[in-house]
């Protein structure tokens, strides 16, 4: 479609305008100003630990350290360490098909409900956004307490759907078969990670000025184009935004496996990272261990953003 | 109610009480025999501790240390090991907490908890409770009093008994064949279980691993070797496989926890459980009081006729943190939890006091005084600091559900030894 | 075709809020699919909110029945009364308000603050910024807690308000930043300019033209911090270990006791006073907003 080119999206604004040789010499440091409480806790709250986190990822520290005793340094022996256990490549593995699923059905689902929502009238639109804003606000524990039980093998709510259906899924466990694991995980994981998601997207949605959104079908635009052209551009820095959390997040996901796993299954067939991780430092006390597992971590998501971090700066989004 | 109160005061006061924290009244006049003032910060757990066991702890202790008071704080065990892991070594310390004995030795280990081995014999000394001692003693230094203990039981529905005209089992034999008895007359009940066993309950496997001889894990020289997939365990691991095969009809991977539900449904003939699992059955909330009279207990027979099987012994240690300011008032406090007044008002509830001279005096229910039976003949998980990780890393739960669901019994025993050996040998 | 200059300046700077509405309810082929499309979302969203509900009220016999109640016939209080019974419920309440508003305010203020600077700015260590701040959120923040309560300690701030509050606000504040530079960004620096062209001082024109366009995204970043703060244990957890500053997360584990199993009917009424506040905040602050998400007026 030459007729429309992909629309400037509205971070592209002439930076000129703020700045430039006519500005008084005080503005200069107004940005760094500005910049300056978040900053500033950033570093000292998040910075700081971290550096420790990443200092104590070459030592070696368990519960005697913890407690006082002048920890070795070891080099790179924790990572060396993780990357020669047969078990973490497993878990690996197993943890990024599962974030990539969940993520991919979060973001497109996600944008499908922010999209419905400022498609449908009044009334509807209220019921949407109030439904999601109860899911998102139900806590992480009981959100999960709930859709184990639904699915539990005695007193569950789908067992007995699906028995009244005529199914024979009496005393049926959704949980010892691992795929039917990574299955109900996935759905709870999903179900929590969508009102954030679509709640933002909508947000954001609501910005996409209406008089360009018509040019656009005026000059014949079906709805995917302008989807494509218009709305998606605009979307873009949420999009990635909110992509990167959820990679994250679900890269961590620790609390709904940890449940069902304790609910049913066998649990070293359902292990991901985020409780791999838990269990090297709080049930082996490997903190030095689990603080490798961490940077690990940490730079896994990097290179999952990394792709991203390209495409804008190329395009000088930023 | 303290807690209230306190809360009461607002956080801003919060915040400046806890910053001149444990009591630094009188830290200065400490010197050897004279007696400290100052405040004692005490965990304990759960809802086991009935607030008026602590209000008599409080009132002991207030009596016994003129000028110092005993500051309450009851914690959960959710999430106990990361609050002890970073509390513990922080600047303000709890001075006393309550540690899950299969938790204890590693902070022992680690250097958090002090030695209170010139204690030990003020404390009880030889008349405390063996398994319970284990797990309070590191390398041969005592620092962890027995704070109560809890045997399993076997909890039985006398009118079903009854109905298909069984006895109380006096060996594992009869034990297992009155489970598959029960199974079969009551088959029209669907999941019926003679014995109710969910395949993660790795807590009930150990007493049949234990009768025919077998273990864990057992220390040669250095190094721990599991030794599930010895000829012994697998004896005694084939026998949970029988009852889960033919005599449960509980979910192969679900846990104990809600046991008590089946039974109360009428689907249960006999279940393996704590002492307080009674007081669970029968609450009025989602239990079934009108059961009470058909529910009786018997300890868990052993291979040989009229033997019991050893149990495991679950139960908690009380410590006192290397960081406390007031270390003799800790242990003051450690000698009255640890006394006799204390202790015979805890076997009250149900729970198992840790001094054999006061077990054998339990009395009352069916249910306690199958347990002090339990009680007499009670083993322990592997002594190491390391054992946190193998039941943090399921290990025992996952050989039980891959058994139960009918998978090779010898080759899992292998897995889980290989799993075992990894996590203590560190 | 001038859609790369889009007609966003014609808008009267002086009246953003009263722009022409473009209409999204104009009857179109697909409607009925949609309405139908969103019943389907209202209802998969809202059942595990309806079944927490649900069983809140009832007693325990019925809430383990072979069949499911989807009602609560023999609806019971008994719950809710053990929720204010058991543990400090009011305390902990009082303490997640606490943290959770201050971490909320805090974070817009400062998130609002960068996002200006980054958006209406250039600057060097401009796109440094924006790339740490991306960069910071991959760090997870469950691997820090034996670092960060050692970093807290040493300052004194364990078991404080300040600390916790701190804490929350590094985890929020990445996001908050990100999404509110996007919509500062989503305003047409034209139309402040228009506005201080008609004798508006660049911060005037801030407040009457900028903040009220970016409205949604206020609410939203809102939220998620509210709810970030709101749910959060792990913290809570190690930072309060008084029973007294205790927030609600923590609380709400006194149900959830390992040997003895999940309370369910305690945990579903603990958490749904744990969900009231929530739906409460969103509400003040969406009525407070003149354009709120609701509304979802198209701006143009």
């Amino acid at each position: 479609m030459s007729t429309l080119p992909p629309l400037a999206p509205p971070q592209a604004e002439k930076p000129a305008a703020g700045q430039g040789p006519k500005k008084p010499a005080g503005l200069k440091a107004l940005p760094y100003a500005l910049l300056l409480p978040a900053s500033l806790v950033l570093i000292l709250v998040l910075g700081y630990p971290f550096g420790r986190l990443f200092v104590l990822s070459m030592q070696k520290f368990g519960l005697k350290q913890q407690f006082g005793a002048p920890p070795d340094w070891i080099g790179l022996d924790n990572y060396t360490g993780i990357f020669q256990d047969s078990q973490f490549w497993v878990v690996l593995a197993r943890t990024i098909g599962f974030c990539a699923a969940a993520v991919v059905l979060t973001m497109v689902l996600g944008m499908l409900v922010a999209l419905l929502t400022r498609r449908v009238g009044r009334v509807l639109r209220m019921a949407l956004i109030v439904s999601l804003l109860f899911a998102w606000a139900m806590p992480p524990l009981s959100a999960t307490v709930v859709w184990q039980w639904l699915f539990d093998t005695r007193y569950g709510l789908v067992n007995w759907l699906l028995s009244q259906f005529g199914g024979d899924f009496h005393g049926h466990s959704w949980l010892s078969n691992p795929w039917s694991f990574f299955g109900v995980a996935l759905i709870i994981v999903v179900w929590m990670g969508i009102p954030f998601v679509a709640f933002t997207l909508y947000a954001g949605l609501t910005q996409v000025p209406g008089e360009v959104l018509e040019a656009a079908e005026l000059d014949g635009a079906g709805a995917a184009q302008r989807f494509r052209y218009v709305i998606l551009p605009f979307l873009r820095p949420v999009i990635l935004i909110l992509t990167a959390l959820s990679v994250l997040w679900d890269l961590r996901v620790f609390t709904q496996f940890y449940v069902l796993q304790k609910a049913g299954g066998i649990a070293r067939d359902t292990n991901v990272l985020g409780v791999y991780a838990y269990r090297l430092a709080f049930g082996e006390n490997k903190f030095d261990v689990g603080a490798a597992v961490a940077v690990v971590m940490l730079l896994i998501t990097l290179l999952f953003t990394v792709f991203y971090l390209r495409q804008i700066t190329r395009q000088e989004e930023l | 109610m303290k807690i209230r109160a306190l809360a009461a005061v607002g956080l801003a006061t919060a915040l400046a009480l806890s910053a001149c924290g444990g009591g630094s009244d009188s830290d200065d006049a400490g010197s050897e025999g004279e007696a400290q003032t100052g405040t004692i910060r005490l965990w304990l757990n759960g809802e086991d501790t009935p607030q008026e066991l602590v209000d008599y702890a409080k009132a002991e202790f207030e009596k016994a240390n003129p000028g110092s008071t005993l500051e309450f704080e009851r914690q959960q065990w959710t999430g106990i090991v990361e609050k002890l892991t970073t509390s513990l070594s922080s600047s303000d310390s709890p001075d006393v907490v309550e540690l899950g004995n299969t938790q204890a030795q590693a902070f022992e280990a680690a250097g958090a908890l002090l030695d209170i081995t010139d204690q030990k014999e003020a404390l009880g000394g030889d008349d405390l409770v063996q398994s319970l001692v284990e797990s309070g003693t590191y390398d041969g230094k005592f620092y962890g009093v027995p704070y109560y203990g809890g045997a399993r039981v076997v909890f039985y529905r006398k009118d079903l008994m009854e109905k298909s005209k069984l006895e109380i089992p006096t060996s594992t034999e009869e034990f297992v064949a009155a489970g598959v008895k029960l199974k079969q007359d009551n088959a029209s009940e669907s999941d019926f279980s003679g014995i109710y066993y969910p395949g993660k309950y790795w807590y009930a496997a150990l007493p049949f691993i234990w009768d025919e001889g077998g273990d864990i894990a057992v220390k040669e020289g250095e190094s721990w070797v599991g030794k599930l997939s010895s000829p012994e365990s697998i004896a005694g691991l084939t026998t949970v496989k029988k009852i889960m095969d033919e005599a449960s009809g509980a979910p192969k991977d679900a846990d104990e926890a809600k046991d008590y539900l089946d039974f109360c449904k009428g689907k249960v003939g006999m279940l393996m459980g704590p002492g307080w699992k009674l007081g669970q059955i029968i609450n009025e909330e989602d239990g079934c009081p009108e059961l009470e009279k058909q529910i009786g207990a018997f300890a868990l027979p052993g291979k040989t006729a009229g033997s019991t099987a050893p149990a495991f012994l679950g139960g908690s240690n009380l410590a006192v943190s290397a960081k406390s300011e007031h270390p003799q008032l800790a242990t003051s406090l450690l000698k009255i939890l640890a006394g006799d007044g204390y202790q015979t008002k805890l076997a009250d509830l149900g729970l198992l006091p840790v001094k054999k001279t006061l077990l054998s005096e339990v009395s009352g229910d069916e249910a306690a005084v199958a347990q002090a039976k339990a009680a007499e003949n009670t083993r322990f998980t592997p002594a190491s600091e390391n054992w946190a990780g193998i039941e943090a890393g399921s290990v025992l739960p996952d050989m039980l559900v891959a058994i139960a669901q009918g998978k090779d019994v010898a080759a899992e025993a292998k897995t889980a030894d290989e799993a075992i050996a990894a996590a203590l040998n560190q | 075709m001038s859609l790369t200059s889009p007609p966003k300046v014609s808008q009267p700077p002086q009246a953003p809020t009263t722009s022409p509405i473009k209409q999204t309810k104009r009857r179109r082929p697909g409607d009925l699919a949609a309405n139908l499309a969103a019943v389907v979302v209202v209802i998969i969203a809202m059942f595990p909110v309806y079944w927490m509900i649900n069983t809140s009220f009832q007693r325990g016999v019925d809430i383990q029945s072979d069949t499911p109640n989807f009602l609560p016939w023999n609806a019971t209080l008994g719950n809710y009364r053990k929720a204010f019974e058991q543990g400090d419920f009011l305390s902990a309440l009082r303490n997640s308000l606490t943290v959770t508003l201050i971490t909320v305010v805090v974070a817009i203020v400062f998130a609002l603050l960068a996002a200006v600077a980054v958006s209406r700015f250039r600057f060097r260590g401009r796109t440094t910024f924006i790339v740490a701040v991306l960069v910071v959120q991959m760090i997870p923040a469950e691997a820090m807690v034996i670092s960060l309560f050692k970093v807290l300690d040493g300052w004194q701030l364990v078991n404080t308000v300040l600390g916790l509050t701190l804490v929350y606000l590094v985890v929020v504040l990445p996001f908050t930043i990100w999404t509110l530079r996007g919509f500062v960004a989503g305003v047409p620096l034209e139309l402040e300019e228009a506005a201080m062209v008609d004798g508006c001082s660049r911060f005037q024109a801030f407040t009457k033209v900028t903040f009220p366009l970016m409205a949604p995204g206020l609410v939203a970043t809102g939220t998620f911090a509210f709810i970030q703060a709101w749910n959060e244990f792990t913290f809570a957890l190690v930072l309060m270990n008084k029973p007294a500053n205790q927030t609600l997360p923590v609380w709400l584990q006194t149900f959830n006791e390992g040997a003895k199993g999940t309370d369910w009917g305690g945990v579903m009424a603990g958490s749904t006073l744990m969900a009231i506040p929530v739906i409460v905040f969103f509400m003040i602050v969406q009525g407070r907003m003149t354009e709120g998400l609701v509304a979802g007026a198209v701006k143009g």
